[in-house]
């Protein structure tokens, strides 16, 4: 063990030489003038705006006032018109002729009303905000207060009623008792004046991303108090500033460790390495080792720097991991530097995407808590998690990640780093290593257990994206979606056996071998399910997904069945059947899901 | 330079491409980011304005009113979107915490013309959509009753803002903005970022392989072999970007300037491409040349958007008809720009190959 150490060392301490040498020299003085660089043009686009959808509309108007309304709006150009003349339909997409607005019915003047208007309500809410006697500009103040209710997920499927039409001559009653709630206050508690001030620093100056978050008008502090105006559920845009402080640097360090892994096989250097008596899994920690290190001081110092706690680090951990472990598989997989880049742009699409989008509703919906960035951005809040909502937003990554790390461990040999077959044959190589020649069943029992965390997160990212389709639609969508998923995660081993060692799979291995897949999946979905996902598991999405947790032989049924029906097209048709078999086993498990989850069996 | 040499070179990039199948993978990445962005639009959209989505819009949500009687109280059970009862604090907000009631309203009772304000404590679910859609009812009831008592204590402000009657707003026109504003820029632009990533892989990739030298003893000149590779990338811009456009089009999203939107694009890829390109010649090894080039993007990107009239910016009002004819100006610029670079690029391919000789 101590050998084991002291190796690790080793290797890290070269690939800390190797990567400064190659940074140093050349690199680093441009690198300094490009940072510099950087920081002016931030400093010049916060000074000029971003000129993006500038002069989309014109107006066309006889008062000055308009004029000056739009100034600070660049999207507009105002046109003076004298008294008294009217413009021709379509010379300008606005025309405001003594004080009312007229518009047309096409989309982009109907864009500029909308934009017109929000412009004009900053402007009297500017003319207001310096109003002497401001309980005459506002007189109706709202204070707001959060409920926490226990039952949210089973109610809320994208705003849907939880309930039956309320009846209006009936008032409800708490059916579990209920506390005191303190009668409110009538007075205010706070000076006019201290209203006024936080009015006014809420006042936003239009820029960026501001106009989009202007169509939701939430200030970025919590007020006590708000007008009427500023009623909205707070967006947390913190969560895009966060991707770009945190997900990119880590991400690019981990492209370093991709490039590195890529290099050792393309220059051979690796070679000599993988000669010594050393074992795969400690030349890949030892290589890993200071990427790993330069990631937590990278997320450590964007800490420190923003002011946050500890704590953030925690949820940050398992997202360093998982960059980690995809740029290991990457650099071993690409056969050139064009498939790498594609692959490892594609991958940090996909996993930006599924930390990013699910935290915008940090403050809304329970889903945002299947990225780790939503715990982040609860910690910046001041707001705390528990141990259960760690483990429930985390658990995903750190399973993926140890999978990956595994896979690549068993290949990190020299037949498998210095050849250059294509893609799907390279992954089918990788998956064949871990199928052993004697316990073939059990290795398929594995395998299943493993993809697990795979179907998982594809699945949640399906509810994520499918989250905001109307009722009916979004689980028609996802009942196939997940079923095709779950079908293509199982029969990655058959597939596999089937074009490597066709020999093994008799009609009587592939009876057993599906019953092993569906076995395996069945538990790895349980033990899964239970530790993490209960919430959303009671939800009808859940049911949808994650089939029905009361009775086990039914899911084991539908698993076997779907996995039965790809095995069996496959070894009957041969591999080029293989999308058709999946997509047959997609429909016969999604007609099983309909029938027996949702009891649609008329 | 051999355009015929560098259409040989070009045309074994096109095909090993094709072969590696990686090109279709960077199209189902775009397919992906702009099916993620109407997520964003769609979610959002139908969140903060739910009448933009019809089937909330006939829902009637049973709320809890506590408070003294006030006018507000009114407002809401006049409205159609709530079924208002009257109930006891307490009570009303056992029964929001079951979910029986989707708010609880309480309101102080102050005369209309009084000088203080009313005050009304709001009690809604935490983290929860619905409770951000009947937020957005109840914030336009709260308006229309703000307006009321803003009326009433007319005589008290000083200060009057222009007034300017503005015929009700179509909350769905935001789309309109987003698209055009924001998802065709990006749509098209896509393609020009990605072919200047993969020239430095391509010609990263013949120094570090080591079939450089196989290269130069072949008839193909350093410089061709890199205009080669150059115009393997070039191409895959405007066929990308129009390809966007149609499939904009064919989802009834009208584009009108859609020929000069691909040659403004065109010309900026190329000026992306041929940085990359010297990226490339520079490190000849891809951490680096990518490293650099990421950066400089994002540099020259920032800098470029905070300029009036950019690129950017012109195929925005070109894809609505508001561009005028500035815009050809600005195109002028850009292929001039490109050509001063090509200049460069072709320099410092020739250097490098009298290096080689």
């Amino acid at each position: 063990m101590t050998g084991a150490i002291h190796q690790i060392k080793t290797i890290a301490k070269w690939e800390i030489k190797r990567f400064a040498g190659t940074m140093s020299g050349e690199v680093l003085p441009i690198a300094i003038v490009l940072f510099i660089g950087l920081i002016i043009a931030s400093g010049f686009a916060q000074q000029s705006g971003i000129h993006l959808q500038d002069d989309i509309f014109t107006i066309g108007t006889d008062t000055d006032a308009v004029v000056s309304i739009t100034s600070g709006d660049n999207r507009f150009s105002a046109y003076k018109i004298p008294q008294g003349f009217v413009p021709k339909e379509g010379d300008f997409d606005l025309v405001i002729i003594q004080g009312v607005v007229y518009a047309s019915t096409s989309d982009k003047s109907q864009a500029a009303l909308t934009a017109f208007d929000r412009d004009y309500s900053r402007y009297i809410v500017y003319v207001y905000n310096r109003e002497k006697d401001l309980y005459a500009a506002y007189p109706v103040w709202i204070e707001e207060q959060y409920i926490v209710s226990n039952i949210d997920f089973v109610a809320t499927q994208s705003g849907q009623m939880a309930f039956a039409p309320p009846d209006p001559r009936v008032s409800p009653v708490p059916e579990y008792g209920y506390s005191k709630i303190p009668t409110p206050s009538s007075q205010m508690g706070i000076s006019a004046e201290e209203l006024r001030k936080e009015l006014i620093s809420g006042e936003n100056t239009d820029s960026g991303v501001e106009r989009y978050t202007d169509v939701l008008s939430s200030s970025d502090t919590e007020l006590k108090f708000k007008t009427p105006a500023q009623l909205s559920p707070s967006l947390p845009f913190d969560s895009i500033i966060l991707v770009f402080v945190f997900i990119f640097p880590l991400y690019f360090t981990s492209q370093f460790f991709m490039m590195s892994i890529m290099n050792e096989r393309i220059e051979r250097n690796g070679e000599a390495l993988l000669s010594a008596p050393i074992k795969p899994y400690v030349i890949i920690i030892g290589k890993g080792l200071p990427y790993f290190l330069m990631m937590l001081a990278i997320a450590t110092m964007l800490t420190v720097l923003i002011e946050g706690t500890i704590f953030i680090l925690f949820p940050i951990f398992p997202v360093i991991l998982f960059f980690l472990s995809s740029a290991l598989l990457i650099g071993m997989i690409s056969r050139s530097f064009k498939e790498l880049s594609f692959i490892s742009i594609f991958f940090s699409t996909v996993a930006t995407s599924y930390l990013f989008f699910p935290s915008i509703f940090a403050n809304i919906h329970v889903i945002s808590m299947i990225s780790p960035l939503t715990l982040v951005i609860y910690q910046i809040q001041g707001e705390s998690f528990t141990f259960y909502d760690y483990i429930y937003s985390t658990s995903l990554f750190f399973l993926t990640s140890a999978v990956i790390f595994y896979l690549a461990a068993r290949n990190f040999n020299e037949e498998r780093l210095f050849n250059y077959h294509k893609l799907m044959p390279r992954m089918m190589e990788f998956i064949e290593s871990v199928i052993s020649k004697k316990w073939t069943n059990i290795s398929l029992f594995g395998i299943s257990i493993c993809t697990i965390p795979f179907v998982f997160m594809a699945q949640l990212m399906l509810l994520v994206l499918l989250f905001n389709l109307p009722m009916p639609y979004s689980v028609i969508f996802l009942l196939f979606f997940a079923a095709f998923i779950e079908e293509f995660a199982k029969s990655v081993g058959i597939y596999t056996l089937i074009c490597k060692r066709p020999h093994y799979l008799t009609w009587k291995n592939v009876v057993i071998g599906s019953f092993a897949v569906a076995l395996g999946f069945l538990t790895g979905e349980k033990l899964l399910l239970f530790a993490t996902l209960a919430e959303i598991s009671d939800s009808i999405f859940g049911a949808v997904l994650f089939a029905s947790l009361q009775v086990l032989w039914l899911p084991l049924s539908l698993h076997f069945i779907g996995i039965l029906t790809t095995a069996t097209v496959l070894k009957a048709g041969g591999r080029r059947l293989y999308v058709p078999a999946l997509i047959l086993s997609t429909i016969v498990h999604s007609l099983y899901n309909l029938y027996f989850i949702l009891g649609w069996s008329g | 330079m051999n355009p015929k040499n560098c259409f040989i070179i070009a045309r074994k990039e096109l095909r090993s491409l094709s072969s590696e199948k990686t090109i279709i993978l960077a199209i189902v990445l775009q397919l992906f980011i702009a099916m993620f962005s109407s997520f964003l639009l769609v979610g959002l959209a139908s969140m903060y304005n739910p009448d933009s989505l019809s089937q909330y819009s006939n829902i009637r949500y049973p709320v809890g009113y506590a408070g003294e009687s006030s006018d507000f109280a009114g407002y809401l059970k006049e409205s159609r979107d709530f079924v208002v009862y009257d109930m006891d604090l307490s009570t009303a907000v056992a029964a929001l915490k079951e979910r029986k009631l989707s708010a609880v309203i309480w309101a102080s009772d102050i005369a209309p013309d009084s000088y203080y304000p009313v005050k009304i404590t709001l009690y809604t679910i935490q983290n929860d959509i619905q409770a951000s859609i009947v937020g957005v009812k109840l914030k336009a009831i709260m308006l229309e009753y703000e307006d009321k008592l803003r009326e009433i204590r007319g005589e008290r402000l000083t200060q009057t803002p222009v007034d300017i009657i503005i015929p009700p707003t179509n909350p769905s026109s935001d789309f309109y903005e987003f698209v055009y504003g924001l998802l065709i820029p990006l749509l098209v632009f896509m393609p020009a970022i990605i072919s200047g990533a993969l020239i430095i892989d391509l010609i990263t990739e013949e120094y570090q392989q080591n079939t450089l030298e196989t290269l130069m003893s072949t008839p193909v000149s350093f410089a061709d072999m890199i205009w080669g590779k150059i115009a393997a990338c070039f191409i895959l811009v405007p066929l990308q970007a129009a390809g966007w456009l149609i499939l904009l089009m064919v989802n009834g999203i009208a584009i009108s300037g859609s020929i000069p939107i691909i040659l403004h694009v065109s010309a900026a890829s190329l000026a992306l491409i041929l940085i990359g390109a010297l990226c490339a010649l520079k490190y000849r090894e891809r951490t680096n040349a990518q490293f650099i080039f990421s950066a400089a993007v994002v540099v020259v990107i920032l800098v470029f958007l905070a300029f009036p009239m950019n690129t950017a910016n012109i195929i925005v009002k070109l894809s609505i008809d508001s561009a005028g004819p500035e815009n050809w100006m600005i195109l002028l610029f850009m292929i001039s720009a490109a050509a001063l670079l090509s200049y460069f690029v072709t320099y410092y391919a020739k250097r490098v190959e009298q290096k080689f000789v």
